[in-house]
């Protein structure tokens, strides 16, 4: 409780107080955004650790070895994530369901054992000192890319782009017969998620002195999919409530923050057994979009139509 | 050589066993049940405890472990697979529900310590444990210059007698007849009387009990016992037997098994130990790629 | 008129199954082209040809000289055609995807209903507008004012399309597609597939499930967009659509076609009456229906008897799959030792009354009694355990067992092993063809085998009252004549039979009685002679 009065009462302290789990909330929010582009379009790919760690990679041994500035070795970091993520989409996303979802923990393993903990330039199973990490500063980057990135995830959903993926995810034959290239733009989600995830990956380089190579199994794969999962998928809203809701839980009530797994797993199995469609179903959670609001912006557009 | 060959034949032994009830579930209910590795870890710590803790004899103690394993399969069937399936939940949905359980299991015993709620089935928290010495009589044999550990032999002739049982109830038996029917058309399998609800929960028995086995009998001859064996050591590699051998298939896992151990040795003996680990998921990764169907299965059924 | 769509000798089988057999079609411009055939004949195995979703073996498929497509009227128009410039030319539709058939102008509903469930109506039909949307994703990320004008005027165009359709966009646009009455989520499948702005409209079976009010309104949108210069391709199974509608008619039957030409002609083919009623009809047709309107819900002729202390007793039975309600209060009965037949054509909810028998359905209202046992009620096991055996439609072998394990498994409930064995080697020696095959996956098996393999699988399971499904579907002449002794023969041993067929007239000939279904309900009832003679019973099936 005190944690709730603190944020209202005095939020600076609350901030000061709480930077890292604020900055922690920021990652996983945007990791959040990275799954549901996936999962919006139907997929449920398992490989976002795996680009966080190509990302997160990228920019430390860029730092430690180039001059660029820090924001390009971001940039760079979450590029190659994209470009990595187009060369593994070309064969994965041929399998469809639980075949895709196995075939994308092999992709993260197979990268995490067989090559980070094999190649000196990784630092091998030791990982990576990071030179030029802040984590005071390193929150104002996420801070800033929250918004700006749920923003425009929010309004791809909405254009041909997003209606197309919506489309692929209720109904791939359908679609097609829409004319929809199903197997591009379930590529274009791909490789957008792999984007997001690399750069999440780059900016929480930022905030850690230390690059570890167990940050990036399966195990936080399946942290962000449990933050989709918990928050719904349905619109974009909803994995970011999942993540925000998740990670700060822990911190909201201290006396069960040892068995945060046995919370998480509960939470779990009742929303996908009595709330499928997550906290924030279609149309929004009560409380972010309540019902006067659904119906005002039905009756906006359709008087704007007319 | 025929050292490190034979060790992967014990290592196989327990990659086979695990994944043929991996294989089992995910055949009979089309679902992969994530929550397997769980029930693994719990096998050797359910015997550690009642061992350990308990000061039960090894024997009645495997026993119970085993059964406490098939009940936490029912448990797993009840709880994160039924109520999906009344919804006609899509197959992903149970996926998830069993990580969710996976979860609550592995943090249960990663904070019990002693005087909390769960120190009766384990005190140690996130630390490794080992049997007693002595927990099982294991005289060593040198045979034509190798060295065999009557635990690690015990291991590999209990894990053959055992697929080779499954084997048989599943193609000589009414009830493996059942189980085929069940996988191959619930539909049909309805209309010949077959209860197909009472034929999942014992497929999750069976498959759960297997698991917890194999997960003992690991505890015991090949590794130390901590609440991430199951995670750390057989989930995923588990996946990967499973595609190798074909998803859904029996003979299939039990191969897979086999050659998983035998990648593994040969990978550490030729490129060391730090591409051991990685070799099993290269081999998922491109087997699903090139072979989605397995190694030696002869045609994927068609799941959309 | 030209030809817009030619399709030459076009071939696909299954596993040596001719799904369609060297078919060659032509259809020509503006006009309403339907294609008919019994279930099985291979008319949506011909559709996914055209549309990409299946490969032909061999054969051509090819669009002809399509016109520019038709632009909308007012302000509104619609940006062109993604893939245009083809005018003129002859294009080759066979080995495109099929999202590049789509970009051809050829649309198409499917007979399964495949609506994007969770989105609204306005949303599908925008999914269905994807072609001729210009791609401004990149701008819709900003929402300057302009960018967002020419997103409202594609909802406003959208909102067209749904009216066109007979849907109030102000009173459903906004609904999930899924809490749509079944007629209006039809239709909305009609709108979105419009959104394409196509050549050709392909409907699968668009009044498949509908009464005869719903019906009608889909001829009238039919035609009305024929009106609008629409070419519609439209395959349908009740006969009184697509006589009605339809300027050209091609029949297939066992993946070939049998006869083309215009309805009139058509419906007067001995091969079509002979495809749709059975091998005998030519014996027992008294006259081959007109084409006079004629309503034959109002008609029914002597009720026989129905029996008063039924073995099976079925009373107001109401059976719906979500928004479709198949099966609309039916009531029967079957006495011990008869033979009763349900017939009507494909769709009227026959099968869906069966499954509502066998448990693996659940009725959402009325009585279904067999013995002591509530129906409604009862777990599917126990309903086998008592005696009640279902044969399902379309066989549903076991394939991937032998024919030994499947008639093994038939005797899954039974407790003593020794007897069911005895009469599985009898079944074995009764049937040699599952004999000598005993040892064989029963997927190698021909559907005739396979059909005699589910009823001996069936028999095992020593019933009271068997329910046979289709017994007759996709099989050959001559493996229908086997079958329909095998099931005289298994009555004669005692076993009372509830029968479901489409093969009217050999249903009626073994029946003691019988129930004729259509669109959920019983429009006619008798014994099995008196309604082989009855005309209205061909008008149900041939449209009159």
């Amino acid at each position: 409780m005190d944690f709730f009065i603190q944020l209202f009462t005095d939020p600076v302290g609350f901030y000061n107080q709480h930077e890292l789990l604020i900055a922690q909330i920021g990652i996983n929010a945007i990791l959040a955004i990275s799954i549901f582009v996936t999962f919006y379009s139907g997929q449920l790919t398992l490989a976002n650790a795996g680009f966080m760690a190509i990302g997160a990679y990228t920019t430390v041994i860029m730092s430690l070895y180039l001059p660029t500035p820090l924001p390009v070795d971001m940039l760079v970091g979450a590029l190659l994530a994209a470009a990595i993520g187009f060369l593994v989409g070309l064969p994965v996303l041929r399998l469809r369901g639980v075949f895709l979802a196995i075939a994308t923990i092999g992709f993260v393993e197979a990268l995490r054992l067989g090559v980070i903990l094999n190649l000196p330039i990784t630092g091998e199973g030791q990982g990576l000192k990071n030179p030029s990490a802040d984590p005071l500063g390193g929150i104002v980057p996420i801070l800033i890319s929250v918004p700006i990135l749920t923003y425009l995830v929010w309004r791809l959903t909405h254009t041909r782009l997003g209606q197309a993926w919506a489309a692929i995810r209720e109904d791939e034959l359908a679609a097609s017969s829409n004319g929809i290239n199903v197997p591009a733009y379930k590529m274009v989600a791909f490789v957008i998620s792999a984007l997001v995830a690399g750069y999440a990956g780059a900016l929480e380089t930022h905030i850690n002195f230390f690059v570890d190579p167990t940050e990036y199994s399966v195990t936080r794969t399946i942290q962000i999919l449990t933050f989709a999962v918990v928050g719904g998928t349905t619109n974009v809203i909803g994995p970011i409530v999942g993540a925000v809701f998740l990670t700060a839980l822990p911190e909201i009530v201290r006396q069960f923050a040892a068995y945060r797994d046995v919370v998480n797993g509960i939470i779990l199995i009742l929303v996908i057994i009595f709330r499928p469609q997550g906290i924030v179903g279609r149309g929004g959670l009560a409380i972010i979009a309540p019902r006067w609001w659904t119906r005002w912006r039905t009756r906006e557009r359709a008087a704007a139509a007319h | 050589m025929t050292q490190q060959v034979l060790n992967a034949i014990f290592i196989g032994s327990i990659y086979a066993l695990f994944a043929v009830g991996y294989t089992l579930v995910f055949g009979v209910l089309d679902v992969l049940n994530l929550a397997h590795s769980a029930v693994f870890m719990l096998g050797a710590v359910v015997t550690y405890s009642l061992v350990a803790l308990h000061g039960m004899p090894f024997l009645p103690a495997a026993v119970i472990a085993i059964l406490v394993c098939g009940l936490l399969g029912l448990l797993i069937e009840f709880v994160a697979l039924r109520p999906l399936r009344r919804r006609n939940a899509p197959p992903i949905s149970a996926l998830i529900s069993t990580i969710g359980l996976a979860l609550i299991f592995v943090a249960i015993v990663e904070q019990a310590t002693s005087g909390s709620l769960f120190s009766w089935l384990w005190q140690d928290g996130a630390n490794s444990v080992r049997f007693p010495t002595g927990t099982v009589p294991n005289p060593t044999f040198h045979v034509a210059g190798l060295t065999i550990e009557g635990t690690k032999l015990g291991i590999l002739v209990i894990s053959v007698v055992l697929m080779l049982v499954l084997g048989y109830v599943m193609r000589f038996t009414q009830v493996g007849r059942a189980l085929r029917a069940v996988a191959e058309n619930r539909r049909a399998a309805t209309l010949l009387g077959i209860n197909v609800d009472r034929i999942f929960a014992s497929t999750l028995f069976v498959s759960s009990a297997l698991g917890g086995l194999a997960g003992l009998l690991f505890g015991l001859a090949l590794s130390d016992i901590s609440p991430y064996i199951g995670r750390d050591q057989v989930e995923l590699k588990g996946l990967a037997v499973i595609v190798l051998g074909g998803m859904g298939s029996i003979p299939g896992a039990v191969l897979g098994g086999y050659l998983l151990g035998l990648i593994e040795v040969f990978a550490f003996v030729r490129f060391g130990s730090n591409i051991e680990a990685g070799v099993a998921f290269a081999a998922l990764f491109l087997v699903l790629v090139l072979r989605p169907q397995g190694l030696f299965g002869a045609r994927l059924r068609e799941r959309l | 008129m030209s030809a817009l769509l030619q399709l030459t000798n076009v071939n696909r089988s299954f596993g040596g199954v001719h799904a369609v057999d060297n078919v060659s079609v032509e259809i020509e411009e503006g006009t309403i082209f339907g294609l008919i055939g019994p279930n099985g004949a291979g008319k949506t195995t011909l559709v996914n040809l055209v549309t990409g979703y299946i490969r032909p073996q061999s054969g051509s498929i090819k669009l002809l000289s399509p016109p520019p497509p038709a632009s909308e009227k007012g302000s509104n128009s619609p940006p062109p055609l993604a893939g245009e410039g083809r005018v003129g030319a002859a294009v080759e539709l066979a080995r495109r995807p099929p999202h590049a058939v789509a970009g051809m102008g050829i649309a198409r509903t499917f007979q399964t209903l495949r609506l994007y469930r969770n989105l609204t109506a306005l949303e599908n039909v925008l999914a269905g507008m994807h072609l001729r949307r210009r791609d401004d994703t990149l701008q819709q990320l900003i929402p300057i004012p302009a960018f967002l004008k020419e997103d409202r005027r594609r909802w406003q165009h959208a909102r067209e399309l749904l009216a066109r359709v007979g849907l109030d966009p102000d009173k459903f646009g906004n609904r999930q597609a899924a809490t749509l009455s079944y007629g209006d989520q039809r239709r909305l499948e009609v709108a979105r597939a419009l959104a394409l702005n196509p050549h050709l409209l392909i409907l699968d079976e668009p009044a498949a499930g509908m009464n005869p009010a719903e019906k009608d309104r889909v001829r009238a949108l039919i035609q009305q967009l024929n009106q609008d210069g629409l070419t519609v391709l439209l395959i349908d199974h009740d006969m009184r659509l697509v006589m009605g509608v339809c300027r050209h008619i091609a029949v297939l039957n066992f993946g070939r076609k049998i006869a083309d030409g215009p309805p009139a002609t058509v419906s007067q083919d001995p091969a079509v009456i002979t495809a749709y009623l059975g091998s005998q009809a030519q014996k027992t047709a008294a006259h081959v229906p007109g084409s006079e309107e004629m309503d034959v819900a109002a008609t029914s002729t002597a009720v026989s008897a129905e029996p008063t202390s039924p073995l099976l007793e079925v009373r107001d039975l109401q059976v719906s799959y979500g928004a479709i309600q198949a099966v609309r209060g039916v009531s029967f009965g079957v006495a011990k030792g008869e033979i009763v037949a349900l017939i009507g054509a494909n769709g009227a909810g026959k099968s869906t009354i069966l499954n509502s028998l066998s448990g693996v359905l659940r009725p959402h209202s009325g009585v279904a009694r067999f013995g002591e046992l509530d129906l409604t009620t009862a777990p599917p096991d126990r309903i086998v355990s008592q005696g009640l055996i279902q044969v399902p439609e379309g066989r549903e072998i076991l394939a991937r067992l032998t024919v030994r394990e499947n008639l093994e498994l038939g005797a899954w409930g039974r407790s003593n092993g020794r007897s069911a064995h005895r009469d599985i080697e009898g079944l074995m020696k009764q049937f040699p063809i599952l004999g000598q095959r005993r040892d064989l996956p029963a997927g190698q098996l021909s559907g005739g085998e396979q059909q005699i393999l589910a009823i001996a699988r069936g028999l095992l399971a020593q019933p009271k009252l068997l329910l046979l499904d289709e017994p007759s579907l996709g099989l050959a002449p001559q493996m229908v004549d086997t079958v329909f002794d095998v099931i005289k023969k298994i009555h004669n041993d005692g076993v009372t039979i509830l029968l479901v067929e489409q093969n009217a007239l050999r249903a009626l000939e073994i029946a003691d009685r019988a129930y004729v279904v259509e669109t959920g309900r019983i429009l006619l009832s008798g014994t099995g002679a008196a309604l082989r003679r009855n005309p209205e019973v061909q008008k149900a099936y041939l449209g009159g």
